[in-house]
């Protein structure tokens, strides 16, 4: 017995040791590189005006040669004809486009750092009921990956949790900040549900049974702690996780159902009405064939991964492509995401850039990346469009953000000028250093 | 539900029993044969073996009856046939009215006696390699206890070849009769041929090879080690003074028949692509192939009918696709739904297309398919002469056994099919087999049948009633018994006992018992007599009385297979499979476009660009088109070159052969597939050559293959012709992470086994210049993996090393530089713009991704800016994929490079000429310059824009890809599906 014991216990050891020291090598990696990093900008001290710009609104007209204005960090005004105040610091963007900050929809920002390494990932909590892990607070202010997104113009990140069957509360973040705390744009944006999967009938069963009870557990708990306070029945103890559950019986939070095939999406809105809960559709493959049901319930899509191949091989080689112009044609709402791999969040706008080359107009697949996510996570009063009122979370490019050769000169986010510097461009100039010295050299 | 199979089932369950029962009676009567050498025990067995058949249809062989005829066996041979044979004096008589005499059929791939085969092979002079077991023969293995001789006899079956099942070179198989005796007496023909298999199974664990890439590696050098095995013990014998002895390796010298072509190689194909490797593998040897095919050959008409190769055709036909729901259907493949309606044809067009065969069970889980399956075949258009040859004279002929066995002819051996009708036809039954003159009874028609209704009457009348007996589901009994009135259902009835004895139970609460009673009887056609323990009383006797027989069977129609569906022939057989490769019109000329030449010429405004013959004949403004050329207006129009992936790993059966750490002697050119819908879709994405890769497990893996995506092509036509060889290497965390115990496990280890193997490679090569000098006594050995080693030192075989982090890129091309070669190219090399300098002072290219990284720590350096950097610092520079969906749209990775800053003409040089350059193939594509193959896209605008998609895709001249004729496709599909879909609903609802 000893002698298992022993061995099981010199591996869990040695496991730990090696975790040790992976982790410690993880703390060190910033620190061993030479190339600077990009520091936190500090909070809008002065009212700035980008004037001579082409200024997409989105939600409204495009203004050519117009003025954008805002002060601590809030649009203030737009136009072709903006009263400077005094002391604004006014920067000539002629021949630029501004549009608001992109919003990712589904995204592991800030929580995923490298794949393979374990400990440096935060995605999937232990056990299938999480309802109460809440993103926003094991975000990862110092991830390299933030700078990435934010040079593509991503300015807006809905940090997912996965795993299980309820696998917490998805957060919006903002991709610049000293730390979590300021960059939650708004926390609690979703309650992520993962459907079960249909292809095994037993499990399949099972998996909603556990469902169904989870909910009505929460809501037993819910009626438990309502009649407590009204003095109906003694003193029910706290807990933690039908405590978080609240806000979604309460319509504050939208569940966030994971499925993608027809069965699911079905089974999904079934049970939703059932709930009676805010349903919301992430990723949607198989969206275009209940658009009608979709649309009868104003259940909104989050399309996720345009840029991917169908699932069955009968199926239209651009099956995904051509799936949110489906959509759109059907009057469904849907916004665009990417895979969620925070390495990858840089890619998110030409996931809308392949659906506009199959078929969705052009200002609408900008919009799936900006208006229409801002409305399904109900942020639509702060981002995701450009008015008076509203962050100065914005984007100044070259062109549409969702095309290649479009390049993000500078991004804003809550007023704030951001170090465009990421990782991908100091690793570039300080190699190119190399190049340079090693030509002179020989 | 399938009627005949159901009908098969109740027959077994009532008749079979008692076939058995009757056999073990009859069989000492027909003399076991044992072994003329063995002593006998006890009594002496003398029964004659004489018998005459008479009044019977005779077959003797495909094609030839005899009415009304007679035959006469002794002693195991057939002794006389014919209408006016007269029947001996010492002849037991057989009436044979109404009955067929067929030709005893031959199986001609079983593993018959093969049921629990020897995994260690642990004595003796062995091959290093367990899945290398030529030496062992099918006789030597036998086992006769549950040898599945008794399955096979019922479908009508009295000789079958048995052949070893395990390993690759399994071993030789021999033709045995299916009657029950000693091995000995059984064994008809050995050496037959030698099994191999083109895939490994998984019996020997990880050992090498761990794929179907290093199964066909090791089937080459085992052949190659075979001959040189022979050659080298001639000459050691011929004068063994002053040289050294051979190794002796039982395995090999069992191998030395076949390798010279004498014996023939059976190869074990599973499917369409494996037929195709077996035949690859032909051309390299001077071997004699047979195939055991998989149901698939309609696919390969041409091929089979080219190659004449003789085959052995199971009847494998997929159940139905399960479409209980539309979800279901929705996710049933096309390529599914044709195979399930086109395998049953397979046999047919097989024989419409003049290819001979034999027939096996091979693949049918439960043998007692075979008969219904060859009905369906003969139904489908399978004429009966065909397969009756099928099972007779083709495989005997093959075998070498055709003066003795496959027909009914005097001085043949007693092999004789008794059936009571024409054997292809449903409802026809076996009712005996006789092998080599014993008596196997299949189907007793004097077996007894209960169903139906009886009148009892009991010593003391208490339960005098009625019994109805009948089947309530397939192979159960039930029924009532009705007495005083009161209907009472058995609770459950059977018939036991080789049918002669019947067993009921019922409550006995309405005859005021507390229990149950239970009856049990012996019975004859159409009377029982029994007893009956009645609950917590005595036991009382009763007799019954048949008073009406069973209904007739209903369940013997037979609903024919519904052909009303008409699928046309495609390659491949499934989704936007086509029927012929598209034509390669003699001029095609592109006008008005914007051409990308990729070449001197730069990009072409308002150009043209003039194909001729499948090669690039000009490019340049207002070219006249010449006679009779296909003309394209591509105003506003982008032209490219196809474009290329330098690394993808799609359209093969396996990509890693783990077995070894240094692996270059495996091919991934030996197991294209293109049974692969991504060919499709990346064509459609205007990828028209990809460089297929080995993964990257090993410091040295295997051979690359450079293809085109001619998409209806045979994967023989994939490869590009003149292609240089190239290797994958690997470095960093892949190599070194897999298994627990193979070397190496560190940078280090990866870099010093890479070194030990150069050095080996060098020394291989100096022994074989030293013995060409003379070429006197043995030569060396052929070694696969170090000659490729020593082309890769000299550059005939082009290194393709899978790289991360800069410190393992730099060490490969040191380690390269200490042995005097250039490494071609680095792949992935996510750090490779750490080194940039080096690898352009090297001579290196590098083949990146666009934007991968972060998914593990030896790729958290990523830059976006990485391409651009090495482009740069003067390193040649390609994008890949290493994913087939992004091969499905390299122009948007190339476009991700003018976002970091790239010239969109450099940017496009990374998925066109500077990766032909680096693949080493850039005499043939990579660009538009006269001369070099046709392959080009038309855009519908600028390739590096968003907002583009590729319209059409040529090959060679020819147009593989047409966005109109993808959405004719689809349509068709659709339709495809829905009328395969709808025939199965109503098969379903048969």
């Amino acid at each position: 017995m000893n002698k298992v014991f022993n061995n099981k216990f010199y591996e869990i050891m040695k496991n730990s040791i090696s975790a040790f020291l992976i982790a410690g090598l993880l703390l060190f990696l910033p620190f061993n590189a030479e190339a600077q990093m990009q520091t936190p900008a500090p909070e809008q001290s002065e009212p700035i005006a980008l004037t001579g710009g082409t200024i997409h609104t989105i939600s409204g007209d495009v203004i050519e040669n117009g003025t954008i204005l805002f002060e601590d960090g809030i649009i203030t005004a737009i136009g072709t004809d903006v009263t400077l105040p005094d002391g604004t610091n006014e920067k000539d963007v002629t021949g630029m486009h501004i549009y608001p900050g992109l919003i990712d929809g589904w995204s592991q920002m800030g929580i995923y750092e490298i794949g393979a390494v374990n400990m440096t990932t935060d995605i999937n909590e232990q056990g299938p009921v999480n309802p109460n892990a809440m993103v926003e607070r094991a975000f990862n202010p110092e991830s390299r990956w933030i700078g990435v997104a934010r040079s593509a113009g991503v300015l807006t990140s809905i940090t997912t949790p996965g795993g299980g069957l309820i696998s917490g509360q998805s957060a919006a973040m903002a991709m610049d900040g000293w730390a979590w705390d300021q960059m939650t744009v708004k926390a609690g944006v979703g309650m992520i549900v993962n459907w079960p999967n249909p292809n095994n009938a037993e499990n399949y069963t099972e998996q909603l049974q556990k469902l169904r009870d989870t909910f009505a557990d929460a809501r037993a708990y819910k009626n438990a702690r309502s009649a407590m306070e009204s003095g109906n029945a003694p003193h029910h103890d706290f807990d933690s996780r039908w405590n978080a559950m609240l806000p979604v019986f309460s319509g504050d939070i939208p569940v966030v159902v994971n499925a993608h095939e027809v069965r699911q999406i079905q089974d999904a809105i079934t049970w939703a009405e059932e709930e009676d809960v805010k349903l919301i559709i992430l990723g949607g493959r198989d969206s275009h064939l209940v658009t009608e049901h979709l649309k009868e319930k104003n259940i909104p899509v989050v399309i996720t991964e345009v840029l991917a191949s169908p699932n069955r091989a009968w199926e239209a080689y651009d099956a995904r492509y051509a799936l949110p112009s489906k959509l759109y044609d059907a009057g469904v709402e849907f916004a665009i995401a990417g895979s969620s791999s925070a390495p990858y969040a840089n890619r998110l706008p030409l996931e809308a850039g392949a659906a506009a080359a199959f078929g969705l107009p052009e200002d609408v697949a900008v919009k799936t990346l900006t208006l229409y996510p801002a409305r399904i996570f109900g942020l639509s009063d702060r981002i995701g469009a450009l008015e008076t009122g509203m962050d100065a979370t914005l984007i100044i490019a070259n062109g549409n953000p969702i095309e290649y050769a479009t390049q993000i000169k500078q991004v804003y986010i809550q007023g704030r000028e951001s170090d465009m510097k990421d990782m991908h461009r100091q690793f570039y100039e300080k190699y190119r250093e190399k190049v340079d010295q090693w030509s002179s050299e020989n | 539900m399938n009627r005949s199979r159901y009908r098969t089932r109740v027959h077994s369950i009532f008749k079979s029993v008692l076939a058995l029962f009757l056999f073990l009676l009859i069989v000492p009567a027909n003399a076991f044969s044992q072994a003329q050498t063995s002593p006998v025990d006890g009594m002496k067995d003398n029964t004659p073996g004489v018998h005459a058949f008479t009044n019977a249809t005779i077959i003797t062989s495909p094609g030839n009856q005899i009415s009304n005829g007679t035959l006469v066996i002794r002693d195991g041979v057939v002794e006389a046939v014919g209408r006016r044979v007269s029947v001996p004096a010492d002849a037991r008589v057989w009436d044979m009215e109404g009955k067929t005499l067929y030709p005893g059929f031959i199986d001609a791939h079983t593993n018959v006696g093969m049921k629990d085969p020897r995994t260690e092979l642990d004595r003796g002079s062995q091959s290093w390699n367990p899945h290398l077991r030529a030496h062992l023969t099918a006789e030597g293995e036998f086992e006769t206890e549950d040898d599945g001789s008794a399955a096979l006899r019922k479908s009508g079956f009295t000789n079958a070849l048995s052949v070893p099942p395990l390993g690759i070179f399994r071993g030789q198989a021999a033709v045995m009769n299916l009657a029950d005796g000693a091995v000995a007496d059984r064994t008809v023909k050995t050496g037959v041929a030698q099994s191999v298999a083109l895939d490994r199974d998984w019996t020997f664990g990880f050992t090498y090879p761990t794929s179907s890439i290093g199964t066909i590696a090791l089937i080459r050098q085992t052949l190659y080690d075979a001959e040189w095995h022979y050659n080298a013990h001639q000459t050691y014998n011929n004068n063994p003074s002053g040289l050294q002895r051979p190794e002796s390796n039982a395995m090999l010298a069992a191998l030395s028949d076949a390798v010279r072509g004498v014996q023939p190689i059976l190869f074990e194909a599973d499917s369409d692509e494996e037929i195709l490797r077996a035949m690859r593998i032909t051309d390299e040897f001077d071997i004699t192939p047979w195939l055991r095919g998989n149901g698939h050959e309609y696919k390969l008409l041409d091929v089979l009918s080219a190659r004449n190769v003789p085959l052995i055709l199971p009847l494998i036909f997929p159940d139905k696709p399960e479409i209980d729901t539309p979800e279901d259907a929705l996710n049933e493949s096309l390529a599914d739904l044709r195979h399930w309606y086109l395998a049953p044809e397979n046999p047919a067009r097989l024989a419409d297309a003049g290819i001979d065969f034999s027939l096996t069970t091979h693949g049918l889980e439960n043998k007692s398919h075979f008969l219904q399956n060859l009905r369906t075949a003969v139904e489908l258009g399978l004429d009966k002469e065909t397969a009756l040859a099928a099972l007779t004279v083709n495989p005997a002929e093959l075998f070498g056994i055709n003066n003795t066995h496959g027909t009914l002819e005097t001085g043949k051996k007693a092999n004789i099919l008794v059936a009571d009708g024409d054997i292809f036809e449903n409802g026809t039954r076996i009712i005996d087999v006789w092998v080599e003159g014993s008596h196997f009874s299949i189907h007793r028609e004097d077996d007894k049948d209960v169903r139906g209704g009886w009148q009892i009457s009991s010593t003391d009348g208490s339960i005098d009633g009625e019994l109805t007996v009948e089947e309530t589901r397939p192979g159960r009994l039930g029924g009532t018994i009705t007495i005083n009135g009161n209907e009472i259902d058995l609770a459950s009835a059977s018939v036991h006992d080789q049918s002669r004895r019947f067993r009921a139970d019922f409550s006995g609460e309405e005859l005021g018992l507390s229990g149950s009673v239970r009856l049990t009887a012996s019975m004859t056609d159409d009377r029982m007599i029994g007893w009956a323990e009645m609950a917590g009383q005595d036991r009382i006797q009763w007799s019954a009385n048949r008073t009406s027989q069973a209904a007739e069977d209903e369940e013997r129609e037979h609903t024919p297979r519904e052909r009303t569906v008409e699928l046309a022939d495609l390659r491949p057989g499934m989704e936007y499979g086509r029927e012929a490769l598209p034509p390669q019109p003699r001029h095609v000329l592109v006008r008005n476009a914007t051409i990308w030449t990729m070449g001197p010429d730069g990009i072409l405004e308002n150009a043209d660009l003039l194909v001729s013959e499948g090669k690039v004949a000009e490019v340049g403004q207002n070219i006249s088109a010449p006679r009779r050329a296909t003309v394209i207006d591509a105003e506003g129009k982008h032209v490219t070159p196809g474009l290329i992936d330098a690394h993808l790993h799609s359209g093969v059966d396996g990509v890693n052969e783990v077995g070894n750490a240094i692996v270059p002697e495996v091919r991934l050119g030996d197991v294209l597939n293109i049974n692969n819908i991504w060919m499709y879709r990346q064509l459609a994405g205007g990828l028209t050559t990809a460089h297929v890769m080995h993964g990257s497990a090993n410091p040295i893996g295997g051979q690359n293959v450079h293809i085109k995506m001619r998409w209806g092509a045979l994967s023989d036509d994939l490869k590009i012709d003149g292609a240089p060889r190239t290797v994958k290497f690997a470095l960093g965390e892949n190599p070194k992470r897999v298994g627990t115990d193979r070397y190496p496990e560190t940078r280090m280890g990866v870099e010093q086994l890479i070194a030990d193997r150069f050095s080996n490679a060098r020394d291989y090569e100096a022994r074989w210049k030293a013995w060409e000098e003379n070429q006197e006594g043995i030569p060396p050995r052929r070694d696969l993996r170090l000659e490729a080693i020593v082309d890769i030192l000299n550059e005939d075989i082009l290194v393709q090393s899978h790289s991360y982090r800069q410190d393992e890129i730099l060490m490969l091309m040191r380690l390269a530089e200490d042995y005097d070669f250039t490494i071609k190219a680095f792949h992935h090399g996510v750090e490779a713009y750490k080194v940039a300098p080096e690898l352009a002072e090297h001579g290196a290219g590098a083949v990146v991704w666009s934007d991968w990284g972060g998914f593990k720590i030896e790729a958290y350096d990523n830059t976006n800016y990485n391409a651009r950097l090495l482009h740069e610092a003067g390193v040649k520079t390609s994008l890949h994929s290493d994913n087939s969906q992004i091969a499905a749209r390299m122009n948007w990775e190339a476009a991700k490079m003018v976002r970091v800053g790239v010239d969109p003409e450099v940017a496009m040089s990374m998925i066109t000429s500077a990766t032909a350059e680096l693949l080493g193939i850039d005499d043939k594509v990579g660009s538009l310059e006269p001369g070099k193959d046709a392959d080009f896209v038309i855009w519908s605008g600028d390739p590096l824009s968003t907002f583009t998609k590729a319209e059409q895709t040529w090959i060679d001249g020819r147009k593989y890809f047409d966005l109109e004729e993808d959405a004719a496709l689809r349509e068709a599909i659709e339709k495809e599906r829905a009328q395969l879909i709808e025939l199965i609903m109503e098969e379903k609802n048969d």
